[in-house]
């Protein structure tokens, strides 16, 4: 290897001070490390006759090597004298291959051309010391150059100093032969360096045992891999993020009770302000290591936490037991009908039974369709953020151009969401104080069949469902709105108060803190996060099942996209609404052409498309929260 | 929707005009000077830099020599010419191909990322006059300041051009550009403590070392004039 050579003690017109007659040797059994005879070193010593060479190589470590294990190509002794013949550059790299290679992309070799002797001076007499404090050496020797208070103030230097074996020296962060080119003055690799050092850190910090016997907290580290800091940096942006040198500083690393500490109150402005720019001093109560399972600590998070995770599985675990039931009975009822050969009236409609009915309106569809497009780009966006340590999580974020990008895409989605939302507000009012008729009769309209708002019919729908559900009577029959599609609507309410809030508070957090401190930044993400996910499990193993697999339905129902469906659907599902169209004589108002080729390929490519996608995601957040 | 999310990510940046001298990897350089023994590459580093660590059978050539008197590049312009200096944004090697292009040279190449990547492939170097290096001390700039105020045996000897030095230096400080330092060392005084400072504190380190075989006593603005700079910056 070419490279190795590289490595040269001894060059140029320096040999000539070590060597000035030495024997014909084997030059071929000193490139294979073999020990040389010893009258060769004798002859070597006849004229190098320094004790260095006399005395202590003998006791050195490489004492049995013989001076051309290194110093090789004298073949004639006389001409060496002479001045004729000169060794060839010592090459430690032929002995020690692996350090060898590492140190190719040494910073010191790169930018300043180091050799192995210019570290290793006294190579002639090196000894093996079993007792030595190698990580005390190191710094001895790296710090005649770089004489780094910061770092001897440090609690490492400090803990190094007072034979803490765990504590990092120079090289357990820099990398020892392996120092790297990180211009990180002239900012020219600020992402591997962040990365580079954030992964040093952590392999100390997240280490049970070593953190355990030095009183350290081996969490630190988990808990900051569950902030945004922590999660960008994970999913492989670390420019753009604090990774620990930031907050911690580089070398001048100490306890926040110390004054002298980046992160003692006092200094916490100018540390945070090093990357955030415009916050009230409120801000700085945000926690940057945040345990949400400490009560003592953190009352306020641990809360929020256990109602979030009460609401997450209380949600699911309820509407898992109801479509499971669901699922099941119509299941059984399907089988039944088809051993008895009996056939859904609405599959074998004739005359106006085929005739189409509008349930929704294109603006309504317009409206889902954005629903489904912003969801869907927060998912894609957000959950790679959550799982940022998952392959699929990264493959996806490179998809949408980066961590920065997705942000982007991200509060994009966000907006469209919250303007639709916004719209859905006035419509409700619109609806509750129509026109000309101001309050009269609100609580009506409110309670009524055409209204979203819960009522006491829904309690008994959902009993007498459940009756059916364990074939204890008929299903229940309904009006315009089912319990669960007022529930499907209310519950985006609830999210967008949750997640919608949080989100805007974190949108800009340097602004949010002029409204509230900054350990509210904690507790809005953990319900950004956890909303998010009870938000996106709902909808792909809830809505998704209840409205699209069930098995009358399955694999998808178009009614969204397209807006109509036959009458006799109308009648079998919605006999409640059938009869008040009836009665109200609107029914021949509502009539519409059937749906056109084109609307229906699109609505099932459509609604097909997002169906597999919801599937796949779903997948892939189990799998991430089981196995990641 | 989802095309228009694509074509909005893909936006790219307007392409940079490419420069009058064509970029060689290592591996490209390595193989022509195997296959031709007479070609002509100029290491742009000072002579002390060069004659310390270059690539083998190359010549020391300092870009301001080169920038002062191009009479010193081969007559023929239709000859081969590759600068390389030691950073990997080539800035130096890049002076010299642009003199040398300005001058009519027509076939000028430049080592892309320079030594770096020439020593990063693994290829060998060699060192003519080796400097021992030293422990040289280096002292922040807002340090110096303060050495500068309390301290009298002190000699701010600034290695940068004397262009650069004309645009401005800290005061008090003497001009020994680097490219000729190898000439110009003696005249520096031996009884004072030298400060030595450079663009940016990468050359300091093996200048220091020279001077320090020289019989010197040095430090090394770390970070350079870059460095002082800033730190007269954010003062005001």
């Amino acid at each position: 290897m070419e490279g190795l050579k590289g490595m040269n003690i001894a060059t140029g017109r320096h040999w000539s001070h070590l060597f000035s007659g030495a024997l014909v040797l084997l030059a071929a059994s000193a490139v294979l490390c073999l020990p040389v005879t010893a009258p060769a070193a004798q002859d070597c010593r006849f004229c190098h006759d320094e004790p260095l060479y006399r005395v202590d190589f003998n006791h050195s470590i490489h004492a049995g090597n013989g001076c051309t294990s290194c110093h090789v190509g004298i073949t004639d002794i006389e001409k060496h004298r002479d001045g004729k013949e000169k060794p060839a550059p010592v090459n430690c790299g032929s002995c020690h291959e692996k350090i060898a290679k590492e140190y190719l992309s040494n910073f010191h070799y790169i930018q300043e051309d180091f050799r192995c002797s210019d570290c290793h001076r006294n190579i002639h007499a090196i000894r093996k010391n079993e007792n030595k404090n190698v990580k005390l050496a190191i710094i001895e020797k790296c710090t005649e150059c770089h004489g780094n208070e910061d770092y001897t103030a440090s609690g490492h230097g400090e803990a190094v100093q007072k034979g803490n074996q765990d504590a990092a020296a120079c090289s357990d962060c820099h990398g020892h032969h392996d120092t790297q080119v990180f211009h990180t003055s002239l900012e020219q690799y600020p992402a591997e360096a962040r990365e580079f050092y954030t992964q040093k850190c952590k392999r100390c910090h997240a280490d049970s045992a070593m953190m355990t016997r030095n009183n350290l907290s081996d969490k630190m580290v988990a808990y900051y891999e569950g902030t945004y800091h922590g999660k960008v940096q994970e999913l492989g942006y670390p420019a753009p993020v604090a990774g620990c040198g930031d907050c911690h500083t580089k070398h001048n690393i100490l306890p926040k009770e110390d004054p002298r500490s980046s992160i003692h109150p006092d200094n916490l402005e100018t540390n945070c302000g090093r990357c955030h720019t415009g916050f009230h001093a409120r801000f700085l109560s945000y926690q940057a290591h945040p345990d949400y399972t400490d009560r003592a600590k953190y009352p306020a998070l641990y809360v929020t936490f256990l109602f979030m995770g009460a609401l997450l599985v209380g949600t699911l675990a309820f509407f898992w037991v109801h479509t499971i039931l669901w699922w099941r009975k119509v299941y059984w009822e399907h089988d039944r009908m088809e051993r008895e050969g009996i056939v859904p009236p609405s599959a074998v409609a004739t005359g106006e039974g085929l005739e189409q009915i509008e349930r929704f309106s294109v603006k309504y569809r317009i409206m889902h369709v954005l629903l489904v497009l912003s969801f869907f780009t927060l998912v894609l966006t957000g959950f790679p953020l959550k799982y940022a340590g998952t392959e699929w999580a990264q493959a996806i974020t490179r998809l949408w151009g980066g961590a920065h990008m997705s942000g982007l895409f991200h509060r994009g989605a966000a907006f469209i969401l919250i303007v639709g939302m916004a719209y859905v507000s006035l419509e409700s009012v619109r609806f509750l104080f129509p026109r000309g008729e101001g309050k009269k009769g609100w609580l009506g309209r409110l309670l009524g069949p055409d209204s979203l708002f819960p009522n006491l019919k829904d309690l008994q729908d959902f009993k007498g469902m459940i009756r059916w559900f364990f074939n204890k009577g008929e299903p229940p029959k309904f009006d315009r709105w089912t319990y669960w599609e007022k529930f499907d609507f209310l519950a985006v309410f609830w999210g967008m108060f949750a997640i919608g809030g949080s989100g805007i508070l974190l949108w800009k957090p340097e602004w949010s803190s002029y409204l509230v401190p900054g350990w509210v930044m904690n507790i809005a993400a953990l319900v950004h996060s956890e909303e998010a996910l009870l938000a996106a499990l709902f909808i792909f193993t809830i809505h998704f099942f209840n409205t699209h697999f069930i098995p009358n339905k399955f694999p998808m129902d178009r009614l969204i996209f397209t807006g109509t469906y036959r009458l006799e659907e109308l009648k079998e599902q919605r006999p409640l609404e059938y009869e008040r169209l009836m009665t109200e004589g609107r029914l021949e108002s509502m009539k519409r052409g059937h749906p056109s080729i084109p609307l229906k390929l699109i609505s099932a490519t459509f609604g097909l498309g997002s169906l597999l996608l919801g599937l796949f995601l779903t997948v892939a957040i189990l799998w991430s929260i089981l196995f990641g | 929707m989802l095309v228009l999310f694509v074509a909005l990510a893909a936006c790219g940046k307007p392409a940079e005009a490419p420069p009058p001298w064509k970029l060689i990897d290592a591996s490209t350089l390595r193989a022509m000077m195997a296959s031709d023994k007479e070609l002509l590459v100029f290491n742009t580093m000072s002579e002390i830099e060069c004659l310390d660590h270059r690539i083998p059978g190359t010549k020391c050539l300092a870009c301001e020599e080169i920038e002062n008197d191009v009479t010193l590049l081969p007559a023929d312009k239709d000859r081969v010419i590759v600068f390389y200096c030691e950073s990997a944004g080539c800035y130096r090697s890049c002076r010299g191909a642009g003199a040398a292009v300005k001058a009519g040279y027509k076939q000028v190449h430049v080592l892309d990322r320079g030594m770096p990547a020439w020593k990063q492939s693994g290829y060998a170097m060699e060192s003519i006059e080796r400097i021992p290096r030293g422990s040289i001390q280096s002292v922040r700039a807002s340090a110096l300041k303060q050495m500068i105020a309390e301290r009298k045996d002190l000699l701010l000897v600034d290695l940068r051009s004397e262009q650069s030095y004309r645009e401005g230096h800290i005061e008090g400080a003497v001009n020994f550009p680097l490219y000729r330092l190898s000439r110009s060392y003696a005249k520096i005084p031996l009884d004072r403590i030298l400060v030595l400072i450079d663009d940016q504190g990468f050359r300091t380190f093996l200048a220091g070392s020279y001077l320090e075989m020289k019989g010197y006593q040095v430090l090394r603005l770390f970070g350079g004039m870059q460095a002082w700079q800033e730190m007269q910056a954010k003062k005001q």
